[in-house]
C-alpha cells in the first residue's frame, strides 16, 4: 500500500470529484452509480477527465495512468474506481478484475483500427 | 498575489536571463538544470527561488518538480519551456545515439513537462505556456536537421496544445529566436557571425533581452488574447 485509504474512501473521493466537476458544469441532483459511463452516461469529456485525474493526483498523490493502466481502459465510474485502487494494492489486481476486462476491450479496439 | 513562473534550464542563457527578469517583477520563479552555476548559487536560500539539479529527460523527477513547485508557490503560472541542446553535424554524419538525445531534450522532455505543469494549471483553471522553438523551425539550414526537426515539432505542439486548453484558459504559443548572443554562438567564427548579421534586415544579432522580452510579453496579461502562435524574434532574417 502507498497510502492508507481503504476501497471505501477511494470510491467516496472519486464519486466526490465526479460529482464536483458536474456541479460545476451547472448540472443538478446529480447521483452516481458505478456502471454509469463517464462519457455516454454523465458527458465527461477528455478534458474534464483530465481535471478529474489531475485533481485526483493532488488528493490520493498518484497517477494509474502514468504507467499501470492506459486510460483509454477506463469507460465506467467504476473503471475508473478500480484503476486507482490497483495504483494502491497493484498486488491484488486479478486478470478477472473489470479492469482487466476493460482493458482487453480496449486493446482489442485498438487492434481493430490500426490493423494488427 | 505573485505569480509562480515555472522555467526549464534556468541556470544559464536565456533561461538565467528569463529568471532574473522574473524575479525582478516580483515573481516567484522555479527552475532547473542539470548543473548548479554562479548564477544559481547567488540566488539559493531566496524565498521567492526554488532550484533542483534534474536532467530535463528524467520524467519522474520533473513531475515530482512541478509538484514540489505548486506544493510550494501555491500555483504555477507561467512555464517557460527553455531547455535545449544544439549540435552543428549533418544528418548522415551523426551518431544515432545523438539523435535521440536531442529529440529526448529538445521535444519529449518539453511535451512531458508541459503534460505535468497544464494539469496544475487545469486545477487551477489559468495558465500559460511559452515554449522556445527557433528559427530553424521555420527556415532549413544545413548541419541543423534534427534541431529543426525538434523545434518544428515544438510549434506544432503549440497550436494544437493551445485547441485542447484554450477552453480551460490555459495560453500555448512559442517563441522562434534568431541569433541572438549567447553561449550557444559562442563557438561560431566571426566570419560566420558576419555573414548571419549581413544576412539580417536589422544587421545584426538579437541581444538576449530582445528575446527574454517577447517571452515577458506572451507571459503576460498584455498577450490574453494571443494563444496558439509562434512569434519569431529574429531581426527579421526570415521575412
Amino acid at each position: 500500500m502507498l497510502n492508507p485509504c481503504s476501497a471505501a474512501d477511494i470510491q467516496t473521493i472519486v464519486h466526490a470529484r465526479i460529482r464536483a466537476i458536474l456541479e460545476d458544469r451547472g448540472d443538478e441532483n446529480i447521483v452516481i452509480a458505478g456502471d454509469d459511463k463517464l462519457n455516454a452516461t454523465l458527458g465527461l469529456t477528455s478534458m474534464d477527465l483530465a481535471l478529474l485525474v489531475s485533481e485526483l493526483e493532488a488528493e490520493l498523490g498518484v497517477d494509474p495512468f502514468a504507467k499501470l493502466v492506459s486510460v483509454t481502459a477506463v469507460r465506467s465510474v467504476d473503471d475508473l474506481v478500480a484503476a486507482y485502487r490497483l495504483a494502491f494494492a497493484p498486488a491484488a489486481a486479478t486478470p478477472d478484475d473489470g479492469l482487466a476486462e476493460a482493458a482487453r476491450r480496449a486493446a482489442s479496439r485498438r487492434a481493430r483500427m490500426t490493423g494488427g | 498575489m505573485s505569480r509562480t513562473i515555472l522555467i526549464s534550464g534556468g541556470s544559464r542563457g536565456l533561461g538565467a536571463e528569463l529568471v532574473t527578469g522574473f524575479r525582478a517583477q516580483g515573481c516567484n520563479v522555479a527552475s532547473f538544470s542539470r548543473s548548479k552555476t554562479a548564477f544559481i548559487e547567488a540566488m539559493e536560500g531566496s524565498a521567492d527561488f526554488h532550484w533542483q539539479a534534474i536532467d530535463g529527460r528524467d520524467h519522474e523527477a520533473v513531475h515530482g518538480f512541478v509538484n514540489d513547485t505548486a506544493s510550494r508557490f501555491g500555483r504555477v503560472d507561467v512555464l517557460v519551456n527553455n531547455t535545449g541542446i544544439a549540435t552543428d553535424s549533418v544528418l548522415p554524419l551523426m551518431r544515432p545515439d545523438d539523435i535521440i538525445d536531442m529529440v529526448d531534450t529538445n521535444l519529449t522532455a518539453a511535451l512531458l513537462l508541459a503534460q505535468s505543469c497544464s494539469r496544475v494549471m487545469l486545477r487551477q483553471a489559468s495558465g500559460c505556456i511559452v515554449n522556445i522553438s527557433s528559427v530553424n523551425a521555420i527556415r532549413g539550414h544545413e548541419g541543423v536537421a534534427v534541431y529543426s526537426a525538434t523545434k518544428a515539432a515544438l510549434d506544432g505542439f503549440t497550436r494544437s496544445l493551445a485547441r485542447e486548453l484554450g477552453p480551460r484558459n490555459i495560453r500555448v504559443n512559442s517563441v522562434a529566436p534568431g541569433y541572438f548572443e549567447t553561449d550557444m554562438v559562442k563557438g561560431m567564427e566571426p566570419a560566420q557571425m558576419d555573414r548571419i548579421a549581413r544576412r539580417t534586415p536589422l544587421r545584426r544579432l538579437a541581444r538576449i533581452e530582445e528575446i527574454a522580452a517577447a517571452v515577458h510579453f506572451l507571459a503576460s496579461e498584455q498577450a490574453s488574447f494571443i494563444t496558439g502562435q509562434t512569434l519569431v524574434v529574429d531581426g527579421g532574417i526570415t521575412c
